[in-house]
């Protein structure tokens, strides 16, 4: 395989990484809507991903690459499970507010 | 002699059958697995009984097997026959037998008909393991079961909270004696190294000098269980209040074998007396007073049943009397003849009560003699007994005993003239029954109405142990002979002056009861004017005030202590970390929002604090 030199600095992806991470767990803590929710989830694991193929690529391993798999069939499974959830909650409390399922409360 | 082990087993079988039924089967089918075992049991008995006295009477044991082994302590279960629990065997399966059969007839018509056939076997099974055990532990067993039955059949009729408090006196005031026999089998153990009935026996007199400190203790508090299971002074003032119970009840519990279980423990452990003369002097002592304040109590009352009770507690005075007195064998033959003639009184009066509605007052009855023709003649027959007239079975036993108390050291004469006083007041008390209850005019309408309503299994056991009350007492006691210290019951001989005044004192007794209760020169309504007899009457009435004293002195205080330590300060402690926990459990409970945002942002911060401590910011 052909050696290329890597233009953009590992240190930059990081940063953006970081970033989308936050941005994901701001939504994730600010939103009340469950669609959002997941939508935000779904962000923050892609900016693991990102970080998991940056240090595949600085290390020059597959590793990376294989975690990334791994994030999206995780991510593709938690959508599956997290839709569903989403049709019951629908269906019990007739709308999307996260807050209304507090049955829990001790 | 091998069936040996059936005898028991029998009464066993009719409970377990009664109790894994529970009441299901009908009356008559009931009536037959009751009555049955322990006629069965009976019949073993007698088959065992003779084969027994075939062989020369030589004790017989019979190991079933070893109950526990722990640490050296290996207490079995071995049936253990000899002439003493021979006698006991046949009073409890023959008497027992005629009492449950005419219990199937006097509670036909009660709830729990199969409840109470229940209860009754375990009795029979209980007192069984209690006279066959050739092991203090077992004897102990048997002891506490008969205690628990007595107590179930006292509360029989527990709609009535009047009767559950009668039962529970009974058994909170057996349990102070069974303490004291608790402790002195401990110490059996700890100084002879086994339970063993024999081994004791054989050990004692090798081990403990005569009059040893160690042995009258034993004794003493081996004494106080003999004392709360036989209601003698001054564990005494349950018995009367025992007769909450059903008649039958009355008559084998309470009258023919729980009671004298105390005689038997006593004279099953006849050597530990023997070198302890304190010890059997202290019975000599309680038997002499139960007896003397149970007969005048007995003079005074006016229930059926509370008179056959204070009788009872007397007859069973004058056996503990004769066992510290040493005429050991007539304690034992007393126990027997006093079970024909009280057992065929209880069940003369249960026909009295149940002809006369559940009245129990002797004041209403009267004049019952005619319309009650066998109840009477078996009332008849049991006084007489009782009160110990010539060629009655009670004569015959009871006669030993005065007699033998005479020879007691300087202590005899008085001994003599206190029992032989109280003997006078019993026969005053037996003719007081029979001319209150079936002489005179009718004093109510039940009593000139009243009429036998008894059948065939009613009457069927008054006329036999009519017949035992009579001729129970002409042949002797030989089997016990060889298992007590006197041989048996040929007794020195007497002054004849000596015989002739024992003799003749229960007769002047009757003569003065028929003067006083039965329409003669003296009047019983004239001497009570008197304003000295009134309160002694009244005295007498109450049981000799033992009942108030122990209210004043343990009941209430007791209460009063209970009440002041009601929220009890060890409490604080368990209640504090209740509290504790509580409070805290609050606290968390306060982070439980039940918000999926709360938990994910706490989640989030936990974790950055985790990292920043991981890359060493913290």
């Amino acid at each position: 395989m052909m050696q290329t030199a890597i233009s953009v600095p590992v240190e930059h992806v990081l940063v953006l990484a970081v970033a989308l991470f936050l941005i994901g767990l701001t939504g994730v803590l600010v939103r009340r809507n469950i669609l959002f929710l997941l939508m935000s989830l779904e962000i923050m694991m892609n900016a693991c991903g990102l970080a998991f193929v940056v240090a595949g690529a600085r290390w020059v391993q597959a590793d990376g690459q294989i975690m990334y798999m791994f994030v999206l069939a995780l991510a593709a499974a938690e959508v599956a499970v997290g839709l569903g959830l989403v049709l019951q909650l629908e269906r019990r409390f007739r709308h999307l507010d996260i807050d209304a399922a507090s049955e829990l409360k001790g | 002699m091998d069936l040996l082990w059936l005898i028991p087993s029998f009464p066993l079988a009719g409970f377990m059958i009664l109790l894994l039924t529970q009441g299901r089967l009908p009356n008559s089918v009931v009536a037959i697995v009751g009555a049955g075992s322990i006629g069965a049991a009976a019949v073993v008995a007698f088959i065992v009984g003779s084969a027994f006295i075939d062989a020369g009477s030589m004790p017989y044991s019979q190991l079933l097997w070893a109950w526990m082994d722990v640490g050296g302590f290996t207490p079995e279960f071995t049936l253990y026959l000899d002439g003493l629990s021979l006698v006991m065997v046949g009073v409890i399966t023959g008497v027992g037998f005629l009492i449950h059969l005419y219990a199937s007839g006097y509670m036909a018509h009660e709830e729990g008909y199969s409840r109470f056939f229940a209860y009754m076997n375990l009795f029979v099974f209980a007192m069984l393991m209690l006279v066959l055990g050739d092991n203090l532990l077992v004897l102990f067993l048997g002891w506490e079961g008969v205690g628990l039955c007595s107590y179930l059949l006292i509360g029989f009729f527990h709609d009535d909270a009047e009767n559950g408090l009668a039962a529970r006196k009974a058994f909170v005031v057996t349990r102070v004696g069974d303490t004291a026999m608790a402790l002195g089998l401990f110490l059996l153990f700890r100084e002879l190294g086994s339970l063993q009935i024999q081994t004791i026996l054989h050990s004692a007199q090798t081990t403990w000098p005569d009059g040893s400190v160690l042995c009258t203790s034993i004794a003493l508090l081996l004494l106080g269980g003999a004392v709360g299971k036989s209601a003698q002074l001054p564990l005494q003032t349950w018995l009367p209040d025992a007769m909450a119970g059903p008649t039958p009840v009355s008559a084998l519990i309470h009258a023919a074998t729980m009671v004298t279980a105390g005689v038997y423990l006593i004279a099953r452990m006849h050597d530990l007396y023997l070198l302890a003369p304190v010890a059997q002097f202290a019975v000599a002592i309680v038997g002499l007073a139960t007896l003397f304040i149970s007969a005048f109590a007995a003079l005074t009352q006016n229930d059926l049943k509370r008179i056959l009770a204070y009788s009872t507690m007397s007859q069973i005075g004058y056996m503990f009397f004769a066992l510290g007195v040493g005429a050991w064998s007539a304690a034992i033959f007393h126990l027997m003849t006093h079970a024909f003639f009280k057992a065929l009184l209880f069940l003369a009066a249960g026909s009295v009560i149940l002809a006369m509605h559940h009245e129990q007052d002797v004041r209403q009855m009267g004049n019952l003699w005619k319309r009650l023709p066998i109840p009477f003649a078996c009332m008849l027959i049991g006084s007489a007994a009782l009160a110990a007239l010539p060629l009655t079975s009670g004569f015959y036993s009871k006669d030993i005993i005065l007699l033998t108390s005479w020879d007691y050291g300087t202590n005899g004469p008085w001994f003599w003239g206190l029992a032989v006083l109280a003997a006078f007041v019993t026969s005053l008390y037996s003719a007081r029954l029979i001319f209150v209850v079936f002489f005179g005019k009718a004093n109510s309408d039940a009593a000139s109405s009243a009429k036998d309503g008894s059948g065939w299994n009613m009457s069927l056991p008054l006329i036999v142990l009519a017949i035992l009350a009579v001729g129970g007492g002409w042949f002797g006691l030989d089997p016990v002979g060889d298992v007590l210290p006197d041989g048996g019951l040929e007794g020195a001989a007497h002054d004849p002056m000596l015989v002739w005044g024992t003799a003749l004192v229960p007769i002047i007794g009757v003569l003065t009861g028929y003067l006083v209760f039965g329409g003669g020169q003296l009047n019983v309504d004239k001497l009570l004017e008197t304003s000295l007899l009134r309160t002694l009457r009244r005295f007498w009435f109450s049981g000799w005030g033992f009942d108030a004293l122990y209210d004043r002195v343990l009941v209430r205080p007791f209460i009063f202590l209970a009440a002041l330590n009601k929220n009890d300060f060890v409490d604080l402690l368990y209640k504090g970390t209740a509290a504790l926990a509580r409070g805290a459990s609050q606290l968390v409970v306060r982070t439980q929002t039940g918000q999926l945002r709360w938990y994910a942002t706490s989640m989030a911060i936990g974790l950055a604090i985790v990292m920043l401590f991981v890359v060493g910011l913290l």
